[in-house]
């Protein structure tokens, strides 16, 4: 059974762009998508920013299910993977169905369907939620979406774990193919901009009134946003076989839980610090080789500091040396597809050997002295890039990717 | 595990053999207007009893199901607080909704107050992952934490996930299942699908799997969670072995249960799979947890995926179907099942399905009745099958030194 | 209203959040140190304070809430602004 396996495909729908061209060619020049709030009205709230993905046509992408009856973060989705399968150039018809499978992540599934069932609700019109409820709503819909769009019969997995969904389930897609059962797997999240989540954030006093600070010593926040990215898995020998290119190798993850706090991170980082541990034990990889480390780096006050601190822990001396970026500076928080998206940036990286920025970052932490990349990419040979991301309910994952032996 | 017919697994399955069904009138919102007034409620479900007097405000009812089932399962398997500070004890959890309820209370009251009276506590139970997560702070489990949600087979497959993470060498010891809060929220979806069964007799009457005169499934609520180990592990520690997991399976249905072709295919396929993963024959089955929930469809699709694999086995073949006494539980129900099964793999008797009296015409169920009857298993089978395209089997084993 | 009638409220607001019963919360009890509560308990009972007496308070505001006293002191001013 192949034990390498590798990323050969990359679809990603962001607020900086659409496709792996244009957002990574706008990600390096520090671009960002935050902009005041278009899909609902914020005049009620203390904050009016966010990232949403601009001018997204579903029926662009979905071509065999009807676009107008799914919700956006099964049509991001669904986008996504016709993206990555297309940049694999890979076509569905060519595959083994049944060992064809997709696993993704999210924070809120389709929250809007929700919200109108709320809606209808308050306005006495509760009847005019229909069958349709069922159909549309709950979260697992997104990868059932996205095989049924494509005829993809194998396994079918939703795995839900917040912030850090997006590692979760290209780890759980790693296992998969690894195990054997699956000749190809599509693996990313994917979330919608979602008033909920938006309440709940700024709620809590996380949000930041204008821009995302990673780092920064007057960073106020995070930023929602909505997205999705996904990566096409597969075996390296099947790879070679069809001389596709090879952006990197999935070489490992690590998964932990704080058990500490719903919204709060381990006061020391410390699930922060296992996850990225047991990446690094898992891949067999030594901490002196990692090149690059994308930061799950939030922007707020509390998880850039601890995030530091646990770096810290893990790297020691070698911290210092290791460029780590946060591209929610320009994303803001995609929710379940940050961490797949931010994958799909250090298979990037890996491939192009140049690292994305932190933006907005003109005056660093004291207690933040590592080196991000601030504001402007950089070119830096990436042998191993390591992809960080800690959700509520303690979730932390960490995975490695690096250059396949094709590289 | 936590069920509307008890938190006692032994006494649960004496319910279940009795055939004493927990469908009844809905006590836990007002059903005034939809179609089906029945669920499988847990009646004044009080979780300070597993949990003792820590403030559970901050837990919403799935929160609590999960909790109290898990703090269930780790004095049953014996995991005290002390073992899980020197060793990391996982958390795998399926769920279909987490909670739609605590979703939409969120955001109803944001609409109606506004946003500055959202309620933070609140705020942090509207992620999938939150039973989950406030489960592992309850009872400081630190191995991998994963929600897995993939509709009414989120708990079986959780449960594959987990046992996964154990044969991979990830983890060596994991709590694995499922959860379902009954709620107004996904009741009403259900409802409004047409899924549900229409009852004008007195409950009790319905649902009724496999029967010709089925019209549909009761939802119902609860938590079951197993503490999967390493073999090596739980023999080091002496622990009491319930049953191994033999295999397990799983596949989609592309047409999400539009084509019946392609639902019994998905269905017989990760049947298959899992006799596969087990090495089993289909002959070596000796009984069957069925998916059956009452659907016209669906128990009909399941029946010929089960007839496609076993042919003419089929007859021979012991069928339960628990959901027609615990009705479908969603994201518990494969566990829920799975947990049956270790009594039955244990007691030697399998659950009847009350109020069957006319198995449809061409379903070959020959070992599918009202009444309990004996069985000797050495390998069970369990279906966990979804409304839109999800399939997943297991195998457990009797465990034998 | 008198500041004993809001801390009553206040106490009740914090029994309901926290389990705690209102004959063991201190009239000037810290959250912290007194009934150990974490920083999201504490927002908590700061929105379900603003709810109930229909008050908002500024981001900055929240920061300074670390006992039952500065809840009900809050409140207060908010319910009878004075010029500054």
């Amino acid at each position: 059974m192949d034990r390498q396996i590798v990323i050969t495909g990359i679809g990603v729908v962001t607020p900086v762009g659409t496709g792996c061209e244009e957002f990574w060619s706008n990600l390096l020049d520090g671009q960002s998508g935050i902009a005041p709030v278009k899909s609902f009205d914020t005049s009620a709230y203390n904050v009016h920013r966010g990232a949403e993905v601009k001018e997204f046509t579903a029926g662009d992408f979905v071509l065999n299910l009807d676009a107008a009856h799914l919700g956006r973060a099964s049509q991001f989705a669904i986008a996504a993977a016709r993206l990555a399968l297309a940049d694999a150039g890979v076509e569905s018809s060519s595959l083994d169905q049944k060992r064809a499978g997709v696993s993704m992540g999210t924070t809120s599934g389709e929250p809007r369907e929700i919200e109108r069932f709320d809606d209808s609700f308050m306005s006495g019109a509760l009847d005019r939620i229909g069958p349709e409820f069922l159909a549309l709503y709950p979260c697992h819909v997104i990868a059932a979406h996205v095989a049924s769009e494509l005829g993809f019969a194998g396994v079918n997995t939703m795995i839900p774990t917040a912030c850090a969904a997006g590692n979760y389930a290209i780890a759980h897609a790693l296992d998969v193919m690894r195990a054997g059962r699956a000749d190809l797997m599509l693996a990313g999240g994917s979330d919608a901009f979602s008033r909920i989540t938006y309440t709940g954030f700024a709620r809590l006093g996380a949000v930041a009134p204008e821009v995302c600070q990673p780092f920064d010593r007057f960073r106020k926040g995070m930023i929602p946003g909505e997205g999705a990215g996904v990566l096409v898995l597969e075996p390296l020998s099947s790879a070679r076989r069809r001389g596709a290119r090879i952006y990197a190798e999935v070489g490992g993850y690590g998964l932990s839980c704080d058990a500490h706090h719903m919204t709060a991170a381990h006061p020391e980082g410390a699930g922060a610090e296992r996850a990225m541990q047991q990446a690094l034990a898992d891949s067999r990889t030594n901490a002196a080789k990692v090149s690059y480390i994308s930061a799950h780096g939030t922007g707020t006050a509390t998880n850039d500091r601890l995030e530091t601190l646990a770096v810290k822990r893990v790297f020691k001396d070698l911290a210092g040396r290791i460029p780590i970026s946060s591209i929610k500076s320009m994303l803001g928080h995609t929710m379940g597809a940050a961490s797949a998206i931010e994958a799909a940036v250090c298979a990037l990286a890996v491939f192009n050997d140049r690292v994305p920025p932190t933006i907005n970052l003109n005056d660093a932490d004291p207690e933040c002295d590592l080196d991000y990349v601030p504001n402007f990419a950089r070119d830096v040979r990436v042998n191993v890039a390591m992809n960080n991301a800690y959700a509520f309910g303690g979730n932390n994952a960490s995975l490695i990717l690096r250059k396949s032996v094709m590289n | 595990m936590i069920s509307a017919l008890g938190d006692s697994l032994a006494q649960v399955h004496d319910s279940l053999i009795h055939g004493l069904s927990a469908i009844k009138p809905i006590q836990l919102f007002n059903t005034e207007g939809l179609g089906c007034p029945l669920a499988g409620e847990i009646v004044d479900f009080d979780a300070s009893k597993y949990l003792g007097q820590r403030n559970l405000r901050p837990l919403d009812r799935t929160s609590r199901l999960v909790a109290s089932s898990a703090q269930l399962a780790l004095q049953d398997s014996g995991w005290s607080m002390e073992m899980r500070n020197t060793e990391e004890v996982g958390l795998v959890l399926g769920t279909m909704f987490c909670s739609a309820h605590t979703i939409s209370e969120f955001d109803r009251r944001a609409l109606e107050a506004g946003p500055a009276y959202a309620s933070p506590m609140d705020f942090s139970n509207t992620v999938i992952n939150a039973a989950s997560g406030q489960t592992a702070i309850v009872h400081n489990l630190k191995g991998v934490n994963t929600t897995i949600s993939t509709g009414a087979t989120s708990g079986l497959q959780a449960i594959c996930y987990g046992a996964d993470l154990i044969r991979s060498g990830r983890a060596r010891a994991v709590l694995a299942g499922g959860a379902e809060e009954l709620c107004f929220e996904s009741f009403y979806g259900f409802d409004r699908a047409g899924l549900l069964c229409r009852s004008d007799t007195s409950a009790g009457d319905f649902p009724i799997p496999f029967d010709a005169r089925r019209n549909g499934a009761a939802l119902g609520e609860g938590a079951a969670l197993l503490m999967l180990e390493d073999l090596v592990l739980a023999r080091e520690r002496g622990a009491r072995i319930l049953a191994e997991i033999k295999g397990h399976g799983s596949s989609y249905d592309c047409s999400r249960g539009h084509d019946d072709k392609q639902s019994v295919a998905a269905i017989a396929v990760a049947i298959r799979q899992a006799l596969n993963d087990a090495f089993l024959l289909p002959h070596e089955i000796d009984c069957l947890s069925a998916s059956a929930r009452g659907s016209r469809s669906g128990d009909r699709r399941e029946v010929e995926a089960v007839v496609s694999v076993f042919n003419c086995q089929t007859r021979h073949l012991p069928v339960t179907a628990v959901k027609s006494m615990l009705g479908e539980t969603l994201g518990a129900s494969g566990p829920l099942q799975a947990a049956a099964m270790l009594e039955t793999i244990r007691e030697g008797v399998l659950p009847g399905i009350p109020q069957l009296q006319q198995i449809e015409d061409g379903f070959p169920l020959k070992r599918a009745c009202a009444g309990p009857k004996e069985v000797d298993v050495l390998n069970g089978l369990i279906n966990s099958t979804g409304f839109d395209g999800h399939s997943c089997s297991l195998i457990l084993s009797r465990y034998e030194d | 209203m008198s500041t004993d009638d809001i801390r009553v409220k206040v106490k009740n607001s914090i029994a309901k959040i926290t389990n705690i019963s209102f004959d063991q919360i201190p009239d000037h009890a810290s959250y912290k140190d007194d009934l150990q509560l974490d920083s999201l308990t504490i927002l908590e009972i700061a929105v379900d304070a603003e709810y109930q007496f229909q008050v908002k308070l500024t981001d900055d505001d929240l920061g300074e809430l670390r006992t039952v006293d500065d809840t009900v002191r809050m409140v207060q001013q908010y319910l009878s602004p004075v010029a500054a």
